[in-house]
Parts: C-alpha cells; sequence; structure tokens
C-alpha cells in the first residue's frame, strides 16, 4: 500500500510510491488529443472545475498562474511544467471558450474537457470527485468539484496533491524539492 | 431609597438611546474588491472584510447593485472532496465581530454585469441589513 505523507505546512501530501496512470482520452482547447502521452515527460499540474465558476476556479488558476511564474523565474525554468484545466463541464465549457479561459491566466495554460465517461475516467483515477447538476433549460446549474490540485509525475504517475487553502509561494516551493529530488533518483 | 429609581431609570435610557444612535452606521467595510473576470465569463466573485461595530448581532439580508443583473450571498463549501456553492440566505455577524468574504468562503456572487468591467473599475454595491440600515460599499476591481 502507498502511504501518503502530509507535509508540515499541509497543503502539500506526497505519495512516496506513485500510482501509475493508464489510459485516457480527451481533448484540449485547441481539439487535440490529450491522452496518457500528454504527460509523459513533463510534470502535470491538473486541476478540475468549469468556467462558469465565480469563485474557486478563478481563485486556483490566478494561484497556479503565480506558481508557474516563480517556477519559470527558477534556475531549471518551467519547460518540463505544464498547468492543465479539465472542464467537467463540456455542455457549457466548448473548446474555444476554454481556450479563452485559460489564456486569460497564463498564455501557456492547457484547457481540457470531454465527455462524463472520458473525464469520469481521468478523475476516478485521481481521486477527483464530480457531479455536474445539469438541467435543461436552465442556463445556471450547480457543479461540484474537487478543490485539490494534481501533479503528476512526468512518467505519468499521481505523485502528489495540494489541498486548499492553496498559495503560489508554498507550491512553487514544494515543488522545487520534489523536482530536485526526483531528478538525482532519475540519474 | 425609592426617589432614587426614577433617576437611575433615566440614566439607563438616556445611555441606551445614545448606543442606538451610535449604532446606526455600526457596519464598516473595508478591501472591498472584485475579481476580474476571464473574457466570456458573466459571473464575479466579490470580497470584503465586514465589522460589526456594535453591542448587537446585525444580519445581512441582501445585496443590490446597479452595475449587475444580480447579486446573491453565497458560500464555497467543501464536502465530500467536492467544492460547491450554497445561496446564504442571510448572514449574521456577531457583536463587536468581524466576518470576511475571501477567495473560497463566503462572497459575493455578482452575475451579469451590466457594462464592461476591468481592473481599476469600481462597481457599487448595496448591503442591506435587516432593520433597514443599507451600507453602500464601493468595490475595486481587481486582477
Amino acid at each position: 500500500m502507498s502511504q501518503a505523507i502530509l507535509l508540515p505546512d499541509r497543503v502539500m501530501t506526497l505519495f512516496p510510491d506513485p500510482k501509475p496512470l493508464t489510459a485516457f482520452a480527451l481533448t484540449d482547447h485547441k481539439n487535440r488529443v490529450f491522452d496518457l502521452a500528454g504527460l509523459k515527460g513533463k510534470w502535470s499540474f491538473l486541476f478540475f472545475g468549469f468556467t462558469h465558476c465565480p469563485d474557486i476556479c478563478p481563485t486556483t488558476l490566478a494561484i497556479l498562474a503565480r506558481a508557474r511564474d516563480n517556477i519559470a523565474k527558477s534556475k531549471v525554468g518551467a519547460e518540463d511544467v505544464q498547468f492543465v484545466f479539465i472542464s467537467v463541464d463540456p455542455n457549457r465549457d466548448t473548446a474555444g471558450k476554454l481556450g479563452q479561459y485559460v489564456a486569460y491566466f497564463d498564455t501557456t495554460f492547457l484547457g481540457v474537457t470531454g465527455n462524463d465517461a472520458q473525464i469520469g475516467n481521468l478523475a476516478g483515477q485521481l481521486g477527483a470527485a464530480y457531479q455536474v447538476a445539469f438541467t435543461p433549460g436552465t442556463e445556471n446549474y450547480p457543479v461540484y468539484h474537487a478543490a485539490t490540485v494534481f501533479l503528476v509525475d512526468p512518467r505519468a504517475r499521481y505523485h502528489a496533491m495540494f489541498t486548499p487553502p492553496l498559495d503560489a509561494e508554498t507550491i512553487s516551493r514544494r515543488f522545487k524539492v520534489l523536482r530536485e529530488l526526483e531528478g538525482a533518483k532519475a540519474t | 431609597m425609592r426617589r432614587r429609581h426614577p433617576v437611575l431609570v433615566g440614566l439607563i435610557l438616556a445611555l441606551a438611546f445614545t448606543a442606538a444612535t451610535s449604532e446606526e452606521a455600526g457596519v464598516s467595510v473595508r478591501d472591498a474588491w472584485v475579481r476580474e473576470s476571464p473574457p466570456g465569463v458573466a459571473m464575479m466573485a466579490g470580497y470584503m472584510a465586514l465589522r460589526n461595530n456594535t453591542s448587537r448581532s446585525q444580519v445581512l439580508v441582501a445585496a443590490r447593485s446597479p452595475d449587475f443583473e444580480t447579486v446573491m450571498i453565497h458560500r464555497t463549501i467543501v464536502k465530500d472532496g467536492m467544492a460547491s456553492m450554497v445561496h446564504a440566505s442571510q448572514i449574521e455577524i456577531a457583536p463587536n465581530a468581524s466576518l470576511l468574504f475571501a477567495p473560497g468562503g463566503y462572497h459575493l456572487m455578482l452575475l451579469n454585469p451590466k457594462r464592461t468591467l476591468r481592473a481599476g473599475n469600481r462597481v457599487d454595491v448595496n448591503l442591506e441589513f435587516r432593520g433597514g440600515l443599507v451600507l453602500p460599499v464601493a468595490f475595486e476591481i481587481r486582477k
């Protein structure tokens, strides 16, 4: 059994025995396939949400944009890091809308979505609960989603998670240490 | 002894009256801001620090703004690992206490802005309290 370690700042939980993710298929905001191969060779920060979300989604994406700035400014940079916003509300979040939305926070951010089974596949592997209370004819139906940021390593293994209250400095600082440790292991 | 009572009662009434009048403007707000929305999104969230300077509970019952079609008092809650928003029909602020509207918690949900709002703009929101007190607050749009 893989043990989870909640680090002292109570923001990052680390899995010393990371779980390899299995095949999934989603579509990004440029209508390209986003699948397991898209997670390989890069550290990926994943966040599930929807664009009709006034509080927690823009708050989290703004924090992730600042964390990315911090990582980009560091010596190793952000070349091997990607940030992916996964919309659980494909009914309203079309590729065009998603692209506009994520680019507002950071032009490197990726927006992806899919049908319920496709989203459920990846969400299930990460333990990311969500629920869309879609009511036909209603413009503002409620959507429930995980408030957690998931970190997948360059071998497409679920390596760590960040839980609110999040802050950019803690995320970038913790990530820096984790990347150094993993880099040392690989060589 | 009996003659003192009317004086004492009068004094208490006078004190009570003074307290009541100074409580008129007894709720204050600072750091009121609204997060700028990404393009194509007609939903924003407003945050602030509310302070009840009075010795009685104050109950926020509604918020309205000429700059938005709808304003609702919401709270983000995380339940069973999922975040969701719940509508708060009213919020009580305890005597001499503060209540924070902050990201990930209480917020004003501002729906359908009537004009384009960008960082640096200001919007007016009227906070309505039980008993008829209306507090006009200027919120700054921030990135």
